[in-house]
């Protein structure tokens, strides 16, 4: 895992390294955002525009807040201004669909930025989502080869927290069929909620009188809620605890090891891919031969389309560094109350 | 009293002997049904779970009725049953709150910050005071936002309904903002405390007997009191063994829950760091220090520790609820403030009339409604040991809930605060049970919005009954 | 009569309201009104519903805030702008819905607004039960149900509660808004005992009624209100039963009342 993902940042880097060393400047790349209501965003947009300007090229942004409406008039807009590439960040992955059209038309490049919009012509760049479910069940498995797993999934009503533990089940089912690994509590938690998390290991913990040896937490909000729920049995940091999104607490809690790891998506990878991506179609570049590009079709509709899939990194005791590098998380924030010599990062 | 509308209805010639009983005692049948409800789930529950996986230890064999989960359950609904305690006010006032939930959200975060981003790095990490700073202005906080829609709809004349909607959705956005989305975590040490979580959480055995035994005598005191001050005014007092009666249930439920939650012992391996940490020797057979190993081998995790018992008692939150609960139940009865809340709620305009500030005494309840929005903050952010804008959205159906299956009439002047406290430990109870039991929370949510409807659709037959 | 009479003429008056106005949305409710009140005297306020009233009472009771004239009490100007002003005054009143708060014992709403308090600072419920027991003996002898909401007990019951409620915090102004309305022969007859022994007591009293015959029973002199208007005023023994309706029905004045500003010439 840790390879592929070491090959893929040097691949980023040499891209990045030959486009400003042999491609010409004077290039426009334009993004279409749906909103800056969530902080992420920022942070994507800042690495897409770091790559852009070092190119020598130019960088221009709309921002649709929140409305799908807007975004179909930003895109008119942009497209006005003769941009080389267009990355869309859609806001609405259908309605976006006749836009993305009129891109094509005008001759010009599309991206799809982490969200996807079933389009042909447009190349994909995202993270790979079955994927973070994999490596949760990898990670935990590193360290608990066999044991009795409980399961505490995301809110029913949203299609990731089947799909995460759908990539789980696939690591899972030799160990599973074998009875090495049993499921001895399997619960959705309404709304992703650490409270409910909460709620729900206690009930867990009760019913099967503490007889849990791993917890798979698909986020890392709930993986709070199951964390506080092992401590007030004293068993918070003898069980793994899995988690995604790279939450600041979680990493500390990674440091505390009270959780084994979660795994986070670095939106400045994501935009300094798209960028390097962006800059080499904005040249002429043919999207398949981008290095990491790949078929995908795993759409609602099933089209298939040039993407990108970035694996996200899993953060554990051992690379807490990654993320402190990243600038993502400061060293005091990472390491807060964890006692000297345990955490390489934190020494 | 004033909200007891519903006991001591008009003299039927042709009663039977239990609802004589019933009458002398002026014992509150309504609740009576409650309890009932209560013992019918939880019963079913230990049982049901005693079918699906034999050996929990229960009473019935199931793993609900073990002390373990009667002891979580009470910390579980702690959080709600605060609120539903101011909440049984303002919709007796008739008004409504639905902005609860979020402002826990903004109350919690808000204090988050201030104590791990800001208290921290200023005062150190740790800092005995940081915890009192926290609580104070959480508390504080609650009350001000309460206070701000207290105004709103008192003087600006807004709908409270409006008014509290827009707070449900601002002040989620508001907290949002404060942290920037991130979790704030961890707590700090004593704060966490009142959480509930950890040996020092909960007050122990002696002094858990201690306030059980002053409870009882608070009881007999003031039943005693109250008989003698009706007959030094020549009123017809409640026959002597209905009192005898009061106080000798009263002071059994006391000791009961004191015995359960006495009886859950500190998690093995608590108890094992406990011991390490307070050089209490650990009995032979206990060789391993780090109580890892054998755990794990055993099938069940308490047999590492056998011999090694603590008795945990009361935990921190449930003696903020129980607190709580006393005193809003003086405040709604014993005060002229809760005397007119009801009476407002029964007739604002003859309220009005009689002198009663009706704006203040808003603007007040949702002050109250506020601060306890605080306390209930503090509890679900100590007991997650992190603060989050996720925490607290949709409580305010909860809370509302909670309120009405205890018998709080939204129509206004009728609602009792031990009333809603059963029905945040109803709920809560089968959240609990169905989740104990591995039910998917789709049919447990379908559960709950049921008996929410049905409870207020048997209090409609019982009290066209009464009258 | 005449010996109340002549108690009502001597003095200043208790209660001089001049030249009120209030208006609702652009329509007068009461326009320029007059009226004033002696002690031990009982003046009936008469006219249609929607005449300006119970409008003119409630802005003496301090519900409404009246637009513009003067409220004196005992020759002095007053300040009332909400009903806690008026109680000041001794101003007390009987609201014709009663004005109860339905869901609380007849206790608590004899006491509303000025519970009894222990030491404490908690209410002292049984203190007050055992006064309110007092109290509703002299009224009603019968009444038993203390302990029940108001909601439940009868349209006389009520009634005694909100008399009770208006004259047992020593009041020197009442007005009573149709005291006999929900009432039977019996206890409108009980109602009438109780207005002459509290003139007695020396308090002035204002009884809106739109009957006749009990005005004419009661009071000592009657004012007419027509579209909010006073048409004129009058000793009871100087007027007849027909010229009052004409004052009511028309607005026409006899020559034994003083015309007021809604008289038609």
């Amino acid at each position: 895992m840790k390879f592929k993902i070491l090959t893929l940042l040097a691949g980023a880097v040499l891209i990045s390294a030959s486009s400003t060393a042999v491609m010409a400047a004077g290039k426009t790349i334009a993004v279409s955002w749906k909103t800056f209501q969530e902080e992420r965003w920022k942070t994507d947009e800042a690495a897409i525009k770091k790559v852009v300007e070092a190119a020598g090229d130019t960088y221009l942004s709309t921002d649709a807040q929140g409305s799908a409406q807007k975004q179909a008039a930003d895109i008119e807009s942009l497209i006005s201004q003769k941009p080389d590439v267009i990355l869309v960040v859609a806001y609405d992955s259908d309605a976006i669909l006749p836009s993305i059209q009129k891109i094509s038309d005008a001759g010009i490049k599309s991206i799809a930025y982490d969200v996807q919009f079933e389009d042909p012509n447009a190349l994909y760049i995202t993270f790979d989502n079955v994927g973070v479910g994999r490596i949760m069940a990898q990670e935990t498995l590193k360290v608990k080869p066999e044991g009795r797993y409980a399961f505490i999934k995301g809110d029913k009503g949203d299609p990731n927290a089947t799909f995460l533990f759908q990539g789980m089940q696939e690591v899972l089912k030799d160990a599973l069929a074998s009875g090495k690994v049993k499921n001895v509590c399997e619960t959705f938690t309404d709304g992703w909620k650490p409270d409910n998390a909460q709620k729900n290991m206690e009930q867990c913990l009760t019913s099967t009188n503490n007889g849990v040896d791993a917890v798979l937490s698909e986020n890392d909000g709930m993986a709070s809620g199951v964390v506080a729920a092992l401590e007030a049995q004293g068993m918070a940091g003898s069980v793994p605890v899995t988690g995604q999104d790279g939450d600041l607490a979680a990493i500390n809690r990674v440091a505390l090891g009270t959780q084994l790891v979660s795994i986070w998506k670095n939106s400045i990878d994501l935009g300094t891919t798209a960028a390097n991506a962006a800059i080499a179609l904005a040249d002429g570049t043919d999207a398949t031969a981008i290095p990491g590009v790949a078929k995908f079709n795993g759409g609602k509709n099933k089209v298939e389309m040039n993407a990108i899939l970035l694996a996200p990194t899993p953060i554990t005791k051992d690379n807490i560094q990654v993320a402190i590098d990243a600038g993502h998380i400061t060293k005091e924030q990472a390491c807060a109350g964890v006692a000297a010599g345990t955490v390489p990062a934190c020494n | 009293m004033a909200e007891q509308s519903s006991t001591g209805g008009p003299a039927a010639s042709n009663e039977g002997p239990i609802s004589r009983l019933i009458r002398a005692a002026e014992i509150d049948t309504r609740m009576l049904g409650m309890l009932a409800a209560m013992l019918v789930i939880w019963v079913g529950f230990d049982v049901i779970s005693s079918i699906l996986r034999p050996g929990g230890g229960g009473l019935f064999g199931g793993s609900f009725l073990t002390s373990r989960n009667l002891w979580i359950l009470l910390v579980q609904t702690s959080v709600i049953a605060v609120m539903t305690t101011g909440m049984v006010l303002v919709i007796v006032l008739r008004q409504i709150d639905l902005s609860v939930g979020s402002m826990l959200s903004i109350v919690a975060v808000a204090t988050g910050v201030l104590q791990v981003f800001d208290l921290g790095p200023l005062l150190g990490v740790g800092h005995p005071a940081i915890w009192i700073i926290a609580v104070v202005f959480a508390i504080l906080l609650g009350a001000a936002i309460g206070a701000f829609n207290g105004i709103l709809i008192a003087y600006g004349q807004i709908p409270s309904f409006i008014v509290t909607l827009g707070g449900l959705i601002a002040f989620s956005g508001a907290a949002f903002l404060i942290a920037s989305g991130v979790t704030v975590a961890p707590m700090d040490k004593t704060f966490k405390l009142i959480g509930g979580n950890g040996p020092a959480a909960s007050i122990g055995p002696l002094w858990s007997w201690a306030l059980a035994a002053i409870a009882c005598i608070g009881i007999g005191v003031a039943i005693v009191a109250g008989r003698r001050r009706r007959l030094k005014f020549s009123f017809k007092a409640k026959p002597v063994w209905a009192e005898v009666l009061s106080v000798v249930v009263g002071c059994a439920a006391v000791l009961g829950t004191t015995a359960v939650v006495n009886s859950y012992l500190y998690p093995p391996r608590v108890a094992e760091r406990f011991a390490l940490d307070n050089n209490i020797p650990i009995p032979p057979g206990v060789e391993d220090k780090s109580g890892l190993a054998i755990c794990q081998a055993a099938d069940k995790v308490v047999s590492c520790v056998d011999g090694l018992t603590f008795q945990t008692g009361y935990p921190i939150p449930v003696l903020i609820m129980l607190a709580v609960g006393l005193v809003m139940t003086f405040v709604a009865r014993r005060t002229r403030f809760g005397r007119y809340i009801f009476a407002t709620g029964g007739n604002p305009e003859a309220a009005e009339l009689a002198g009663i500030n009706t704006k203040r005494l808003t603007v007040t309840v949702f002050t109250l409604m506020g601060a306890l929005v605080g306390i209930s903050a503090i509890i679900a952010s100590a007991r997650l040991d992190a603060a989050t804008t996720a925490l607290g959205t949709l409580n305010e159906l909860y809370v509302i809930a909670a309120a009405v299956i205890g018998g709080t009439s939204l129509a206004g002047g009728i609602g009792t605060i031990y009333g809603a406290i059963l029905g945040a430990l109803l709920m809560q109870s089968l959240q609990s049970g169905m989740a104990l039991l591995n039910v998917d929370s789709a049919y447990t949510n379908i559960v709950v919005g049921i008996v929410l409807v049905l409870a207020v659709f048997v209090d409609q037959i019982y009290r066209r009954r009464v009258k | 009569m005449s010996t109340e009479t002549v108690v009502a003429d001597k003095g200043a008056p208790l209660v001089e309201m001049h030249d009120i106005s209030i208006a609702f949305g652009g329509i007068k409710a009461v326009d320029h009104a007059s009226i004033d009140l002696h002690p031990g005297e009982v003046v009936g306020l008469l006219g249609h519903n929607g005449a300006g009233k119970s409008t003119l009472i409630k802005v003496l009771s301090g519900a409404y805030k009246r637009d513009s004239g003067t409220i004196r009490i005992d020759g002095k100007d007053a300040d009332i702008s909400n009903p806690r002003d008026a109680k000041a005054f001794g101003i007390e009143t009987i609201y014709q819905t009663l004005a109860l708060a339905d869901n609380v014992d007849a206790t608590a709403n004899l006491y509303l607004g000025r519970e009894l308090r222990t030491r404490w600072g908690t209410l002292d419920d049984i203190a007050m039960e055992a006064e309110c027991r007092k109290v509703m003996g002299r009224l009603n002898p019968n009444f038993r149900r203390f302990k029940e909401p108001v909601k439940s007990l009868s349209g006389g019951q009520r009634q005694s509660v909100a008399i009770a409620r208006a004259i047992h915090f020593n009041a020197r102004i009442l007005i009573m808004d149709e005291p006999t309305a929900a009432l039977g022969p019996q206890e409108t007859a009980q109602v009438g005992e109780l207005i002459k022994q509290l003139k007695a007591q020396g308090i002035g009293i204002f009884l809106i009624s739109h009957d006749i015959h009990d005005v004419f029973d009661l009071a000592d002199r009657l004012t007419v209100m027509k579209n909010g208007r006073v048409v004129g005023t009058a000793h009871v023994k100087d007027v007849t039963k027909d010229e009052v309706l004409g004052m009511i029905i028309l607005g026409k004045v006899p020559p034994g009342a003083t015309p007021g500003p809604g008289a038609i010439a």
